[in-house]
């Protein structure tokens, strides 16, 4: 993928430049909001990381510039105001994703994926397959070849996420905010102990296909359900 | 001095508007007061004329010798008082002077006012009252009317001695209200300004005020008292804020410190530690702005109709994990089909930290009850725990920010779960309450429960068994 990265802040900005850069990913750095606009002029990226407070046009101005003149590049705007209000305000203008500083560059990776390919991803609701492995919403089952284990509303809604996302990373708050649609951070191992649940109940019908990835999130790998 | 100054003159303006506006009063009860003497003194004149004509006349009438018995009798009159406020006279029908000694010509019968010079130039005015004889003579009493003369000319002197002396107590008895209440308001003012200077453990002085002023007094001391736990409170809090943050922050160092001396290998384990405590200091602040958030109603709040049954069966599935991780199990006693007027987000996570609270701040293998039951028009959310439970002195303040049971260790949760989950219980106008289960801590909150479709429903429960 190719991102522009408008940021400011050149510590940040390395940060983030370097981090893309790391996992594969080409960068353009745009340090204030008229760069930005060049930049885009000049070239139209995959994915626009947009800082929101900007030293000339606020990023909710460049925000609107790129709606009104290029469509829908998918952007992940960024800021250091990270109440919902501000989430609320940075999605309603626009914006496909919102995350707030401080972060960690895999969680804008993986979120950048999410938004880039949001247009290919399997519509919610239906049935899905990974593989053998396969959702029976009636049921309420997990299918495996010939077994099929019962599972919770949670583990439901867990095991459908990261299989609309097979093989993409899925962090700990993207579930929280797919799955559980909760807005604040809970202080438990929520996550973990729910997806440990999941996993010990597809092991049951020997399948696994769901690995840790430390300190980051979770992948669902499609080869491991052949 | 210069507020002083201005209030003097203040004092000043208004004495003067309320001497003038006593004045004006007194002399519109002046006015009517001489219209009513005036009325009563000119009909007691009338029944008097009448009196005294008729008893003149009682003997005389119809006699053939009328004009002269008449004649005699006023002779006689005239004889025998010599000063008198009443003069008789006879006129004969042609209008000439019979009898009496006044110049004036002949009035109509019945009352009249007559005009006849007194004695001296001047003109006085005399009440008369004309009687017509059965042989055409008139016979004619007047009287006169010094009282009323006396009254009309004493009404100016009167009015205007009535004004000054209301004048000068309306703006006296001003002069002296204020004087009153400025020194019952000095002390006040003083306190308001030390207090404005910064003292505010300054109070109002009560023991010389009486009424109103005491009243008052005590009022803004309540006051007073009530924005020092405020102040006192918000201190309390950055104090705390910072000693909860010195921890995380002290391990960070020492961790980052340790990293720069070790070799390569070793590096990575203790930046990812160091990563770690980040984190936790990210989440402190992150659950502050949220509990701002919350407290200053600066929540997009998306408030609607909420049923509870679903919600809490959520929660349950989502924490019941956790606390069985934690040894315990999750059980839901009694779940009521209610619905309240609340935001989801905010509901959950107040469900949510109650029962993370149960899995961080108890020790291992503590069990947690949820419950959700209706009480009138109300709906009461329990999370109970078979836990050691707190001291009763302690519930107040576990509730505060950054307060935690002596018994948790610090650097386990932010210290604002319960903090934000008595917010949350505020926002949607209802209270959290916490009580001793004997074992264990139980948390009860109270929101006002909202009339639904399925309402017919809230009295059937059920039991629900996770673990």
């Amino acid at each position: 993928m190719h991102i522009l990265v408008v940021e400011d802040d050149p510590v940040i900005a390395d940060h983030i430049v370097s981090g893309l850069s790391f996992l594969g990913h080409g960068a353009t750095l745009a340090r204030t909001g008229s760069e930005a606009v060049d930049a885009l002029t000049y070239r139209t990226p995959d994915a626009v990381v947009l800082d929101r407070m900007l030293p000339d046009i606020d990023g909710m101005s460049v925000m609107r510039h790129i709606r009104s003149d290029h469509g829908t590049i998918p952007v992940l705007m960024l800021s250091a105001l990270g109440s919902v209000k501000h989430r609320i305000e940075g999605l309603q203008i626009g914006a496909d994703d919102y995350l707030a500083k401080p972060f960690d560059v895999d969680e804008l990776a993986a979120r950048l994926h999410a938004i880039v390919r949001r247009g290919a991803a399997r519509p919610e609701g239906a049935g899905l397959e990974v593989g053998m492995l396969r959702l029976d919403p009636s049921s309420h089952r997990a299918v495996y070849r010939e077994g099929s284990a019962v599972l919770n509303r949670k583990q439901y809604s867990l095991l459908a996420h990261l299989m609309r996302n097979a093989d993409r990373l899925v962090t700990r708050s993207m579930l929280l905010e797919c799955v559980w649609s909760y807005s604040f951070s809970p202080t438990t191992n929520i996550i973990e102990s729910n997806m440990s649940r999941l996993r010990t109940t597809l092991q049951e019908i020997a399948c696994d296909p769901i690995e840790t990835q430390r300190g980051a999130g979770y992948v669902l790998r499609s080869q491991r359900c052949a | 001095m210069g507020y002083f100054g201005a209030g003097r003159r203040r004092l000043g303006r208004l004495a003067i508007r309320s001497g003038i506006a006593f004045a004006l009063a007194m002399i519109a009860v002046g006015v009517i007061g001489f219209g009513i003497a005036d009325h009563w003194v000119s009909s007691r004149i009338d029944t008097s004329l009448q009196y005294h004509t008729s008893k003149y006349l009682s003997d005389v009438d119809r006699s053939p010798n009328e004009n002269a018995d008449v004649e005699a009798k006023i002779l006689e009159w005239q004889h025998r008082k010599v000063l008198s406020e009443r003069t008789y006279l006879l006129f004969d029908r042609t209008g000439r002077r019979l009898a009496g000694r006044l110049d004036i010509d002949p009035p109509p019968t019945g009352l009249s006012y007559v005009r006849f010079t007194g004695g001296g130039r001047h003109f006085e005015v005399g009440r008369a009252i004309a009687t017509r004889l059965a042989n055409g003579s008139l016979f004619v009493v007047v009287q006169h009317s010094e009282a009323a003369a006396t009254l009309h000319a004493l009404l100016p002197v009167v009015v205007l001695v009535i004004s000054l002396v209301s004048l000068l107590m309306g703006v006296s008895a001003t002069l002296l209200f204020a004087h009153l209440t400025a020194k019952r308001l000095a002390e006040t003012q003083e306190a308001a300004a030390a207090i404005a200077a910064g003292d505010l453990g300054r109070r109002i002085p009560t023991d010389r005020l009486d009424g109103m002023f005491a009243v008052q007094a005590e009022t803004l001391n309540q006051m007073l008292d009530r924005m020092e736990d405020l102040v006192r409170s918000q201190q309390l809090f950055s104090s705390n804020l910072a000693h909860d943050l010195r921890t995380p922050l002290t391990r960070l160092r020492s961790l980052l410190t340790q990293a720069s001396r070790e070799e390569q290998p070793a590096v990575a384990p203790l930046l990812e530690r160091a990563n770690r405590e980040c984190a936790f200091i990210i989440s402190i602040f992150d659950a502050l702005l949220r509990l701002a958030e919350i407290e200053t109603g600066q929540h997009p709040s998306a408030m609607r109709s909420l049923p509870l049954r679903t919600l809490v069966e959520d929660v349950a599935e989502t924490m019941e994990p956790v606390i069985v991780d934690h040894g315990g199990s999750l059980t839901v006693d009694r779940l009521d089909d209610v619905a309240i007027s609340g935001d989801p987000d905010l509901i959950n996570q107040l469900l949510i930290n109650l029962l993370e609270n149960v899995a961080t701040h108890t020790p291992a293998g503590t069990s947690a009850t949820l419950s959700v039951e209706r009480d009138e028009g109300m709906v009461v959310i329990t999370v109970g725990d078979d836990g050691p439970g707190l001291a009763k002195a302690d519930f107040a303040r576990v509730i505060q920010p950054f307060e935690r049971g002596r018994a948790a260790p610090l650097g386990n949760g932010s210290g604002l779960g319960l903090a934000i989950a008595s917010a949350i219980a505020r926002f949607h106008r209802g209270s959290l309450d916490l009580e001793d289960a004997g074992p264990g801590l139980r948390v009860r909150v109270t929101l006002a429960a909202i009339d639904t479709a399925g309402d017919a429903k809230s009295q059937s429960s059920t039991a629900l068994v996770l673990a």
